[in-house]
């Protein structure tokens, strides 16, 4: 095999034709058994958790909130907040290459609102805001840090509210808003589920993904009045979507009702053939 | 009545329509003690067929090209009228032919029917269902979503343990370094043109030489009253006194194939999600590889048996000689019994492999 390999190898063209040849043949014989290779692929982890893991607590902790936090969750790393370069393990820390490091506590609001740009809008405007470098909260006060936990009516709890005030005014804004994230956290479930099955729920998703940040602006309001008023007003946007959701699953119950039709008749034909049959024995 | 008679009369002065019924459907003989596994080629024709006729209806909305794929199968699943039904049938279709494709074989192992003079009808049906695993995984990219896309880097990645040309032949179905809009092109020619013609080639020889050696006779039930074959001379296995094509087992055939519809449109309209995780329903996003990527169903016992062995080549070496041990069966196993209970080594072995090929199925899907 190996001779005659470096026979046809000597001629360019004819090693080309060999080759197809032989990889048309082993396609073939192959062919049952190569998609079962499927064998897991790690993705390589970037130089800053690659690093950081191996490092003393306090500096591989971090990695370690963050592998839990709702930004890994959705892809986003290190370098999207602290920035320098990620794949790059000498200049990983570089501020030529944007580096900013562990931003001052003034500093989180500007710093987490690269991104979260209308939610930084409303805490600047709340009483939380305004007391920002007078002892008030910042982002991470109630959110976190690297363990970045998904925004929900869970995080107006008396575990984080506590640390600064009593939960007693915080707990009214939490009532009146209950009902409103229940209906979110139910429709956004069954959005997933028919987006899961292959129905187009980008319209719907728009849809909840602006009312959703309407109701979390509320979030950083300390008025309680408001807070009802307009979580009223959010549960009449939210009913319209939940009535596209019933018209879907309404399709899907009569695609089904269609379908044992179907099955049904296909079962009654076979019957048919069978009794037909048995005439002709 | 009257019309039809005069258009069959008209017709038959003609060509001799009479003599071809004669021939091929009431004069068609099959042996008395024939069983409902000889309808499993019939089913098979009708799966295919559906799979052209709803791929012919798919292609009509699809676009191949990598930028528009995933949105024309959303449009076809989400706005063209039935356009859910048509993509639910191809894609379960699939897959339920590989699983009749699978019983076919089984049943023709068990009842012997691949042993001399049949050869050449093993042969072609093993490579008809090559060809199907191959329809099946061209097929699977076409959507453009993220489970098409990983699942055929993976796969064609692979091809990189094939010594010699294995990296030729990684840049050969990719079209490139990566899987991107040039495989997108060259799987969908290969599962719209190329495949599907050879299998209707293959389906048209296998049914000639069907044709010409004539059916088997099951080795069970009653004494068997044909011709057998004794390897000096060509001949034709007659079935004297036995039951016509046309009308007794067409009636059987369509009575199968009237059951397997049944399956077929049950998972259609109520588990039409059964052979599909949600990543299949993602657009394809080469940044973002899913936790799990795993094979299709059919392809998870040679997918646990790679895992099994330290390197990959060993694995596909022991699947390669499985796989030519089975394409050759009948110049290896070249003795006339037919009866599986009568055959103690080939029961032993085909009992085993299929308890094997089911525990490793199961073993890869909880992996």
């Amino acid at each position: 095999m190996g001779a005659l390999l470096m026979i046809f190898r000597s001629r360019t063209g004819q090693s080309r034709i060999f080759k197809g040849v032989l990889s048309g043949l082993l396609l073939t014989v192959f062919l049952p058994i190569l998609p079962s290779l499927a064998l897991a692929q790690e993705q390589q982890e970037i130089v800053c958790i690659q690093c950081h893991s191996g490092l003393e607590e306090k500096y591989s902790q971090p990695v370690k909130l963050w592998r839990s936090s709702i930004h890994a969750v959705n892809g986003i790393a290190c370098n999207a907040c602290h920035g320098g370069d990620p794949k790059d393990m000498a200049n990983a820390m570089n501020p030529a290459r944007g580096f900013l490091g562990v931003p001052g506590e003034k500093d989180i609001p500007a710093f987490c609102g690269r991104c979260h740009v209308g939610v930084t809008k409303d805490y600047l405007s709340s009483a939380h805001g305004l007391a920002l470098g007078k002892g008030g909260p910042t982002c991470v006060t109630c959110h976190g840090s690297h363990l970045v936990r998904k925004v929900s009516l869970e995080l107006i709890s008396e575990k984080y509210c506590t640390q600064c005030h009593n939960f007693e005014r915080a707990k009214l804004i939490k009532d009146a808003m209950l009902e409103t994230e229940l209906l979110i956290v139910a429709i956004d479930g069954r959005i997933e589920g028919f987006k899961n099955q292959g129905t187009d729920t980008g319209k719907l998703e728009q849809s909840l993904f602006a009312v959703r940040n309407r109701f979390h602006t509320l979030f950083h309001d300390v008025d309680v009045e408001k807070v009802k008023k307009e979580s009223t007003q959010i549960n009449g946007e939210l009913k319209k979507i939940d009535n596209v959701l019933q018209g879907l699953d309404d399709a899907r119950r009569k695609r089904k009702i269609a379908g044992a039709c179907a099955v049904a008749g296909a079962l009654l034909a076979g019957l048919l053939f069978h009794l037909l049959r048995k005439t002709y024995a | 009545m009257k019309p039809l008679k005069y258009l069959y009369d008209w017709i038959d002065v003609r060509i001799g329509a009479r003599d071809i019924v004669e021939k091929e459907l009431t004069g068609y003989l099959l042996p008395r003690n024939i069983n409902v596994w000889y309808s499993m080629g019939s089913i098979l024709l009708v799966i295919f067929s559906l799979q052209v006729l709803t791929g012919i209806l798919l292609l009509i909305h699809f676009v191949p090209d990598a930028d528009k794929a995933f949105t024309s199968v959303s449009n076809i699943t989400n706005n063209v009228p039935f356009g859910w039904l048509i993509h639910t049938c191809h894609a379960v279709g699939s897959n339920m032919m590989v699983l009749v494709l699978l019983l076919h074989m089984l049943s023709v192992l068990f009842m012997g029917s691949y042993k001399r003079p049949r050869e050449l009808n093993w042969l072609t049906g093993f490579t008809l269902f090559t060809l199907v695993q191959g329809i099946c995984l061209t097929g699977y990219l076409l959507p453009w979503s993220q489970l098409s896309f990983w699942a055929t880097t993976v796969a064609t990645n692979s091809v990189n343990a094939i010594p010699v040309v294995g990296s030729f032949l990684v840049e050969f179905l990719r079209g490139g370094k990566l899987v991107g809009p040039a495989t997108l092109g060259r799987f969908f020619a290969l599962h719209v043109a190329v495949i599907p013609v050879a299998i209707a080639a293959l389906v048209g020889a296998h049914l000639f030489l069907l044709q010409r050696t004539g059916v088997s006779t099951p080795p069970f039930g009653i004494k068997d009253s044909s011709n057998p074959w004794k390897g000096d001379t060509y001949r034709y296995e007659e079935h004297p006194g036995g039951i016509p094509f046309f009308p007794n087992y067409m009636l059987d055939d369509l009575r199968s194939i009237s059951i397997y519809l049944a399956c077929f449109l049950g998972v259609v309209f109520f588990a039409p999600h059964v052979f599909f995780p949600a990543t299949a329903f993602l657009p394809a996003n080469p940044y973002l590889t899913p936790a799990h990527i795993k094979p299709e169903w059919y392809f998870l016992a040679n997918y646990q048996t790679l895992k099994i062995f330290p390197s990959e080549i060993i694995g596909l070496a022991i699947q390669g000689a499985a796989m030519t041990f089975l394409a050759l069966l009948p110049f290896i196993d070249r003795g006339a019994e037919k009866h599986p209970l009568k055959r103690p080594v080939f029961m032993v072995c085909a009992i085993g492999g299929l308890l094997l090929w089911i525990g490793l199925t199961i073993w890869g899907h909880y992996s």
